[in-house]
């Protein structure tokens, strides 16, 4: 068997309002399941999917949630450090969440660019379609619009219920990040010191000291 | 997000600097349920670091006058029934004082009316993006500011007089564009070539101007303004210290990214110079002689193991460190290396404590390189928030801009039962923790306070240049005069994510005396020269030329005891801003003991799951267990498969 080429790691960041669905594509893209009573995630920074691209490419995903901090809109600058793409999610049957999708974008492109100062491809998904109560959704040439008004790389209709276009949305991002990343490769910093990694301290810690 | 927080909580944490957020992490992490609040609209109070537009508004927050109405007192009546009373918390923030601006970089006429930062235009202000809309309005300082270019030997306190009103416009955008443009005919006010200087401003150009391609302006700075993480504190880590440890230990260190420092320097007889620490750099080094080399080796190695010698130095008890450095046949040259650069005491420190200093240092080498130092990628301000987003993903709620109005305190028991925020929310909660700084006059009347002096400058090359412009350095610059304390020079470059290319982003910390320009000013002409002066002479420039300096000082409240403080319940625990120090082990000490005290039986900040050990391949379907929690005790191993997002090696085709 042969090994694949590359190997890509790319940190995504999951936004939107509260209760539109976030952690369940979150869960149903990475977990392969739809719980309509889950409980917010507690202890996890973000979810790991790994995509067999073509024979030559691996690429993982790094799925990253708004933790406690997502109602009061207080993010850290932890969680948008490094990332390269994320979708911005908004709930179908609720307009209000519609509306702050552009004050989501505009926040993310004020805090987080490319090293060569270029904004993070975005992908636009709208929720829920599967509750066919789509008031905006009818009219996609409206979104078209929207999407190139606002800088996003593309929308899809998703549900996490249904698995409706997840998997498609992902293929969209992680398309425009690779297209994006050849001229980002010079910006690696390449004497940058991580501590958990080159200290022999790591293992030994008491609960993995035995595995 | 018109949603109203939450009202019972375990532990209600107020201040988001670096203790209160190690114990946000800590108390989050054994599954109380946290609330974490800060009345300003950043993370990290007096730890933060700031984007350069950020850091003018900071200013511009601090310069304004007091006289901001509060409408607080929300009906806190019936908040608090008779068996109940209040403690009243500060409204405002007193704890930075003397803020001076100086920008020598010289004002380009054409750019002028585009001097705002990259990416800080928003379209759609709101609460989420709060913080960035403060930046907004970067460009424009109270033009009282003048004053300081047109009279430069103005006392401090002149410049606190500001009365012109100054809308942060947080939520009012048209505003904020008009103020923007305004300040784009007013933007003179900022270089120090206005005024006098008028005439000879345009020769000097034409001058220089093809000489100096890289010639770096204040819109530059302003434009570039991102690229800035100006840091309040300026602080490193010790490789062996316990903010590292606690980092790697608690496996927070996954969010933060480290460099370096990569020169220990030393300032003698005027001159800059580099100080071999390590075994490869004295004997490399070209300053030493053969016999410096042999008698430095031989003095630090006895210092690794000082304990193990009593009759080495049991004699000198009585003498202060650099009087025993005397007798021990260094040269001065050696002498200063070793009190200065090495042990970075002041001249009067004990004998032990220099040999304790000395031996830390060493210990720390070849940890992670070839100093005893890390800083921090993107700043110091990043770490508060690395243990926030810990906190966060336990479960702690976070509320920034949210101010507190009081304690409620049952008078029977005397233990504090809720907070009263300013929307007259009542927020219960069995344990209290809150910085310093929130804590009333009254509560705070027996307290007697130090102070550190700081400056912020941002430079156009290094006090010392070296083969690579990308140099993280620290220098000690010893007092002028006996009794005087020692100035304490970080120099960062653009590589840390602190800076734009082509600058160098300085800090300068010591205790204060008076006010932070009088303390650091001589240091900073003694290391650098003005942008403006240089321009007219024609030869090279020795020294690295100022582009702009902040001055200010800032309250150091660490060391102060609990029974300082008046009438506080036992269940309100205090923490401290910043010290002065150069490490960070005071924070992290702090944080332990007070989550000792508050949970003795728990365990602080043991290591959480590594998520990336919960992998699901895209290819094979696994089923989850049904009726778990997201908690997956996966065993954590160091194998390749915890390898870190940022490798670089990950990124290149194999």
């Amino acid at each position: 068997m042969q090994a694949p080429h590359k190997e890509h790691l790319y940190k995504l960041l999951v936004i939107g309002d509260l209760g539109v669905g976030k952690t369940s594509i979150i869960k149903r893209y990475v977990h392969q399941n739809f719980s309509s009573h889950y409980r917010a995630t507690i202890g996890v920074d973000f979810a790991l999917k790994v995509l067999h691209w073509d024979p030559e490419t691996v690429v993982r995903l790094q799925l990253w949630d708004i933790a406690g901090q997502e109602r009061f809109g207080n993010m850290t600058r932890v969680y948008y450090r490094e990332a390269m793409g994320a979708f911005i999610v908004f709930d179908v049957t609720r307009p209000a969440t519609f509306e702050a999708v552009a004050k989501w974008k505009s926040d993310l492109d004020s805090k987080l660019s490319l090293p060569n100062g270029k904004p993070v491809s975005v992908v636009l998904l709208a929720n829920k379609c599967d509750q066919g109560k789509d008031v905006l959704i009818n009219n996609g040439l409206k979104m078209d619009q929207f999407c190139k008004e606002h800088g996003f790389v593309g929308w899809f209709e998703t549900s996490a219920k249904e698995n409706i276009n997840i998997d498609e949305a992902s293929r969209c991002l992680v398309k425009h990040i690779l297209a994006n990343e050849c001229d980002l490769m010079e910006s690696i910093e390449p004497d940058v010191v991580k501590p958990h990694l080159t200290s022999s301290k790591v293992v030994s810690c008491s609960g993995c000291a035995k595995s | 997000m018109a949603e109203s927080l939450p009202t019972e909580f375990d532990v209600v944490i107020i201040g988001t600097g670096l203790p209160e957020s190690i114990l946000a992490a800590a108390c989050s992490r054994t599954g109380q349920r946290v609330l974490h609040i800060d009345s300003r609209s950043y993370y990290g109070g007096n730890w933060a670091s700031f984007s350069f537009s950020g850091l003018l508004s900071w200013v511009k927050e601090y310069q304004q006058d007091s006289d901001i109405e509060e409408e607080s007192t929300v009906s806190r009546q019936g908040l608090i029934p008779e068996t109940e009373e209040a403690i009243a918390l500060r409204k405002k923030d007193e704890t930075i004082q003397h803020i001076e601006v100086f920008c020598y970089a010289s004002q380009d006429q054409d750019t002028e009316d585009n001097v705002e930062e990259i990416g800080a235009l928003q379209r759609n202000p709101s609460s989420v993006a709060s913080t960035t809309i403060t930046e907004l309005d970067s460009a424009c300082l109270p033009e009282e500011r003048q004053s300081y270019f047109t009279d430069y030997e103005m006392p401090a306190n002149h410049t606190q007089k500001s009365d012109k009103e100054i809308s942060l416009g947080i939520t009012d955008v048209e505003e904020s564009l008009e103020k923007e443009k305004d300040c784009g005919d007013n933007t003179c006010i900022h270089t120090i070539l206005g005024g006098h200087k008028d005439e000879d401003k345009h020769t000097v150009e034409d001058n220089t101007g093809q000489a100096k391609k890289n010639r770096i302006t204040f819109s530059h700075i302003v434009k570039e303004g991102r690229r800035f993480n100006i840091d309040l504190v300026s602080k490193l880590l010790y490789s062996q210290g316990l903010l590292i440890d606690l980092l790697i230990k608690s496996n927070v260190s996954r969010y933060a990214e480290f460099k370096n420092v990569t020169r220990i320097l030393a300032f003698r007889e005027g001159k800059v110079e580099q100080v071999p620490c390590s075994r490869a750099d004295v004997f490399n080094s070209k300053e030493l002689t053969m016999v410096e080399k042999r008698m430095l080796m031989k003095f630090l190695t006895f210092c690794l193991d000082y304990e193990q010698h009593p009759d080495e130095y049991q004699g000198f008890r009585q003498c202060s460190f650099s009087e025993y450095l005397k007798t021990k046949k260094l040269t001065p040259n050696l002498q200063h290396f070793i009190l200065h650069s090495i042990a970075m005491t002041e001249s009067s420190c004990t004998i032990i404590d220099g040999l304790k200093a000395t031996k830390k240092f060493l210990q720390c080498l070849g940890r992670f390189g070839n100093t005893p130092f890390l800083f921090p990628v993107y700043g110091q301000g990043e770490i508060p928030q690395c243990f926030c987003r810990m906190c966060a993903v336990f479960g702690g709620i976070y509320c920034l801009r949210h101010k507190i109005q009081c304690f409620v305190v049952d008078k029977e028991s005397g233990r504090c039962k809720a907070i009263i925020d300013h929307f007259g929310q009542r927020i219960n909660a069995k344990y209290f923790i809150v910085e310093d700084s929130y804590l009333s006059e009254e509560t705070c009347s027996n307290v007697h306070y130090k102070q550190i002096s700081r400056a912020v400058l941002i430079t156009d090359q290094s006090v010392l240049k070296a083969d690579s412009d990308q140099q993280i350095s620290i220098l000690l610059v010893p007092p002028a005069e006996p009794g005087a304390c020692a100035v304490r020079v970080t120099e960062l470059c653009s590589s840390t994510m602190t800076c734009m290319k082509d600058t160098y982003l300085v800090h300068l910390t010591c205790s204060s005396s008076k006010t932070a320009r009088e303390d650091l000013e001589s240091v900073v002409n003694k290391l650098f020269t003005p942008y403006a002066e240089t321009e007219t002479n024609k030869e090279e420039p020795t020294k690295p030329r100022l582009l702009w300096a902040l001055y200010f000082n800032m309250r150091d409240s660490s060391g102060i005891s609990r029974s300082s403080y008046n009438g506080l319940p036992s269940n309100v625990y205090v923490c401290s801003g910043p010290d002065g120090g150069l490490g960070n082990e005071h924070a992290v000490k702090q944080a332990e003991t007070l989550f000792q005290e508050i949970f003795p039986s728990e365990e602080f900040c043991p290591p959480p799951p590594n998520p990336e050990d919960i992998i699901f391949d895209g290819d094979d379907k696994q089923p989850e267990v049904p009726g778990t929690n997201n908690i997956i005790m996966a065993t954590i191993d160091s194998s390749e498969e915890s390898k870190n997002l940022e490798s670089p090696e990950k990124h290149l085709p194999h």
